[in-house]
């Protein structure tokens, strides 16, 4: 019960955020890598498609929908059948979420990296085309989100 | 081996974190990008500071990497027109799905069924991205126009 108790509620941001930051940082000084989760999603479609083999990436992957899991399992909220936010519970979420799925992959990759690949990891570096991929991420996204609710 | 299993490790704590934080809440990120809650804003820019700080101090004291040995060390890019055309096709999925990559696989740990078709999609799109790169290097005039 303790453990539901601490997890019914999230963490303050200044707990959040360097735990995260802790992460990103872990990562380099154990095995010299950059974080990013659109990585290990390429490793298994380049598996798949027989190029390839899978990589760091590939296991940080695993372990990120591991943690979904144990997150799950000790807060005792495994699974959800409700609807999807904006997008509802009817069958449109569906199609809506394939399709914003085919943008994410493709333009991040485009993009060289995700909000962790990018925004995380390349900004934690001050790689300046990571600086202008997470800014223009961020103002695209934030920008559309205010076009949608106008529209919707 | 053990550059396996850390990463494994890393990985836990980080979907862990994304969940516990409700990042993989899709209400909760479009309340971030409505700009109605300043959370998740704050908790990004702490994050980036810290590991800008952290890794600063290990390039200082000239840490080496603790499983490969290597000297802690990275790479920077100038920016460029994929940077921004990349960002903003993601920034147009981003705010329909109100998720990304990080929080999708952790959706997924999490029973959430509709992390399937976006998982899914993102799938297709990294195919299409490898498509294009081949048919580019097959063809490198039509790169150059490009």
């Amino acid at each position: 019960m303790p453990v539901h108790h601490a997890l019914s509620h999230g963490p303050h941001w200044w707990i959040l955020g360097p735990s995260i930051g802790l992460v990103t940082l872990g990562l380099v000084a154990t095995i010299n890598e950059r974080i990013g989760v659109l990585g290990g999603f390429s490793d298994v479609v380049e598996r798949i498609e027989g190029r390839g083999r899978l990589g760091w990436k590939a296991f940080f992957l695993v372990g990120v929908i591991a943690g979904g899991l144990l997150f799950s399992l000790l807060s005792g909220h495994w699974g959800h059948a409700g609807g999807y936010g904006w997008l509802g519970r009817g069958w449109v979420a569906g199609p809506a979420l394939l399709g914003a799925g085919v943008l994410i992959g493709f333009g991040a990759k485009t993009a060289g990296g995700c909000t962790s690949g990018n925004g995380l990891g390349g900004c934690s570096v001050a790689s300046p085309g990571s600086f202008v991929a997470t800014g223009t991420f961020m103002v695209t996204a934030v920008g559309l989100s205010f076009l949608f609710r106008w529209l919707v | 081996m053990r550059i396996r299993a850390a990463s494994v490790a890393f990985g836990i704590a980080f979907g862990f974190l994304l969940s516990w934080g409700r990042l993989t809440s899709p209400d909760a990120i479009r309340r971030m990008l409505l700009l109605e809650d300043g959370y998740f804003w704050w908790m990004f820019f702490a994050a980036v500071a810290v590991a800008f700080t952290g890794l600063r101090l290990l390039r200082a004291l000239r840490f080496r990497a603790v499983l490969t040995g290597e000297p802690v060390r990275w790479t920077t890019l100038r920016p460029e027109r994929r940077h921004v055309v990349g960002a903003a096709t993601f920034g147009l999925g981003w705010s329909i799905a109100d998720t990304c990559p990080g929080p999708v696989a952790a959706q997924l740990g999490q029973g959430l069924v509709w992390s399937l078709f976006t998982i899914l999609g993102v799938g297709i799109g990294i195919s299409l991205y490898f498509r294009r790169q081949r048919q580019r290097a097959a063809a490198p005039e039509a790169a150059l126009v490009d």
